[in-house]
């Protein structure tokens, strides 16, 4: 118990995984190469989280001070791992700018993933006109508390259309995953857009929508009946402007018309890629990636958060697209596997 | 040029000039043949929220388009063009003109309800179908149907007089409509009942055509009606944007 255990990344599913580790008494180390703790909630500066509602800061920010006051937890920001070895039960590492090599009897990667870059997406006018923004940009627009404007000149926006499935779902890019979570953000976001601004008409452009679970009637049906929210079933081709607001074109698949429609902004639903870093991580760490770029992930019923290296574990959205609870239940799950490995390093994980 | 395949284009959107010149160029009949764009340029921001103020509309936000009404419509079986998913579709975007293209068929429903037991959203497509062929009458874009003048023919008169007379009641709906009051049916129906019904009835019924008996104690029950009518009324042609203080037709 004395070894500290080895949490890489300091998101939802590290800060989990540290905190049930050290409930436990075992020490940890948690890595991350930000400057703060927190992960994508905190740095991207989320605003309501789905489901609970809660503001992102107060949330995750509550997890992250409760890992900082955790005697048993050591931090290190702006570092990353060199060098990583070993067998199960004792690993070594070394982390950079240090010249000594650490031991862990386990490791946790939560690694986490990286928003999607529309400029990717060029027909889509990310980059182009001012007034197309990202998912993460209108989160940040509430968090700030400065509201929902139009970027090119400060405005209030009469109309504005979010674009789902912005990197996700399209081979043209690589990218053959659904990123699970944008639905019901996009949903969650067009309702908080609609209460800040009532005058404002929110459209959202789909292919299907997926707001999985519990999540069908409390955003997807809410946003419709009670914020009156509307779904129009087309994948947009392209977003240019008239010289005063946005057009989106497309295809309205239901009436089978091609459509032509200005906005003042434009939303896209950024997906969720792997970790820009994930080469270097699987290479560091000895550790396969599936074909999308994540982490593969081994075991799927015997053992939890298993990688396909024994004794090396994974939690969050590192081995793909994940929910914020989801990531948080994985790294506890990933905290229990490693204490097991600890304590019995013969028998698998449960 | 000529436009081949014309036949795949709506009539409407084939625009043709019979006198036309364009810089000294002569470009009458077909030289001038355009076809209008089919892309939707627009939506119509507020048509959901018109429907839905209507008695009937109030749940078309609720539309996820599964098609489910379409599916089991009574009249989408005689006539594939009624189509109430669609119509619903086309109210909750914002595409009017669209809408009105088909101002002819809505009002065809049936009220069956069997969309509205079937529907997993509870959109109640039955009160949608009958709010948007209100819709369409108070915007002025059809004319009352035969069955909306019955029902107002019938009901003044139970508002009027608590009570409803038949004979009268078809002599003005066949005045309104600009019936004949001598059809051959009407004729035969009434020698029937003449020769058939005992005498006491007959003498009641006639007595009834006459004198037009009221319910007692009405002019209470009468004013509260009017004045909820009225009220209502105003409420759904302001909902439209429409002037409130002129009589509904």
């Amino acid at each position: 118990m004395n070894t500290p255990v080895l949490v890489v990344g300091g998101g939802p599913a590290g800060l989990s995984a540290a905190h049930s580790l050290a409930s436990t008494g075992q020490k940890v180390l948690l890595v991350d190469k930000a400057d703060r703790l927190g992960g994508a909630p905190i740095l991207s500066g989320y605003a309501k989280l789905v489901p609970s509602g809660e503001w992102a800061k107060d949330a995750i920010g509550g997890m992250v001070q409760r890992i900082e006051s955790n005697p048993l937890v050591e931090i290190q920001t702006r570092t990353t791992i060199t060098e990583f070895s070993g067998a199960p039960g004792a690993f070594k590492y070394m982390l950079a700018g240090e010249e000594q090599t650490r031991e862990a009897g386990a490791t946790i990667l939560c690694t986490g993933f990286s928003h999607f870059d529309p400029v990717n997406k060029p027909e889509l006018g990310f980059g182009i006109f001012p007034d197309v923004v990202t998912t993460t940009q209108v989160e940040q627009m509430l968090s700030s508390g400065k509201g929902v404007k139009c970027l090119s000149d400060g405005r209030v926006p009469e109309r504005v259309a979010i674009l789902l499935c912005v990197g996700s779902r399209d081979r043209q890019i690589g990218r053959e995953w659904c990123s699970k979570i944008c639905c019901t953000v996009s949903a969650n976001l067009a309702m908080e857009i609609r209460e800040a601004l009532p005058q404002c008409s929110v459209y959202i452009y789909y292919m299907d929508i997926r707001t999985f679970g519990l999540y069908e009637d409390a955003y997807y049906w809410e946003s419709q009946e009670k914020y009156r929210v509307k779904y129009i079933k087309s994948r947009i081709a392209e977003v240019t402007s008239d010289g005063k607001r946005l057009i989106v074109k497309g295809e309205d698949t239901l009436v089978k018309r091609p459509i032509t429609i200005p906005f003042d902004l434009v939303v896209q639903a950024i997906g969720m890629d792997p970790n820009v870093d994930n080469a270097r991580i699987a290479s560091i760490f000895g550790v396969e990636l599936e074909r999308h770029g994540f982490l593969q992930r081994g075991a799927t019923y015997r053992a939890m958060g298993s990688t396909t290296r024994p004794g090396l574990l994974v939690a969050g959205a590192a081995s793909g697209p994940e929910t914020i609870d989801d990531s948080i239940a994985q790294g506890q799950a990933a905290a229990m596997a490693a204490l097991t490995s600890l304590k019995a390093p013969a028998t698998e994980a449960a | 040029m000529p436009i081949l395949s014309k036949h795949l284009i709506r009539d409407e959107n084939l625009i043709r000039n019979e006198n036309l010149v364009i810089e000294g160029v002569d470009v009458s009949g077909d030289w001038s043949t355009f076809i209008k764009t089919r892309v939707v340029q627009d939506y119509n921001d507020s048509l959901q929220e018109d429907i839905a103020a209507l008695p009937g509309g109030e749940n078309i936000h609720r539309c996820w388009q599964c098609g489910s009404c379409t599916n089991t419509c009574t009249i989408n079986a005689l006539n594939p063009d009624f189509n109430p998913r669609y119509w619903i579709y086309l109210i909750r975007i914002g595409m009017e003109e669209e809408l009105i293209r088909d101002k002819e068929i809505i009002w065809q429903c049936v009220s069956c309800n069997k969309c509205t037991s079937v529907c997993p959203r509870d959109v109640m497509p039955e009160g949608v179908m009958r709010a948007t062929a209100h819709w369409l009458e108070l915007k002025g874009y059809t004319p009352e149907s035969p069955a909306t003048i019955f029902d107002k023919v019938f009901s003044s008169q139970v508002f009027a007089k608590g009570k409803i007379e038949e004979g009268r009641l078809m002599m003005r709906f066949f005045k309104k409509t600009g019936q004949k009051l001598t059809q051959d049916w009407l004729v035969g129906l009434i020698r029937g009942l003449v020769l058939r019904l005992p005498i006491g009835l007959l003498t009641r019924m006639g007595l009834s055509a006459l004198i037009h008996p009221r319910t007692r104690d009405w002019s209470n029950h009468r004013m509260a009606i009017a004045e909820y009518i009225t009220e209502q009324k105003a409420l759904h042609r302001k909902a439209l944007g429409l002037p409130t203080t002129e009589e509904s037709r």
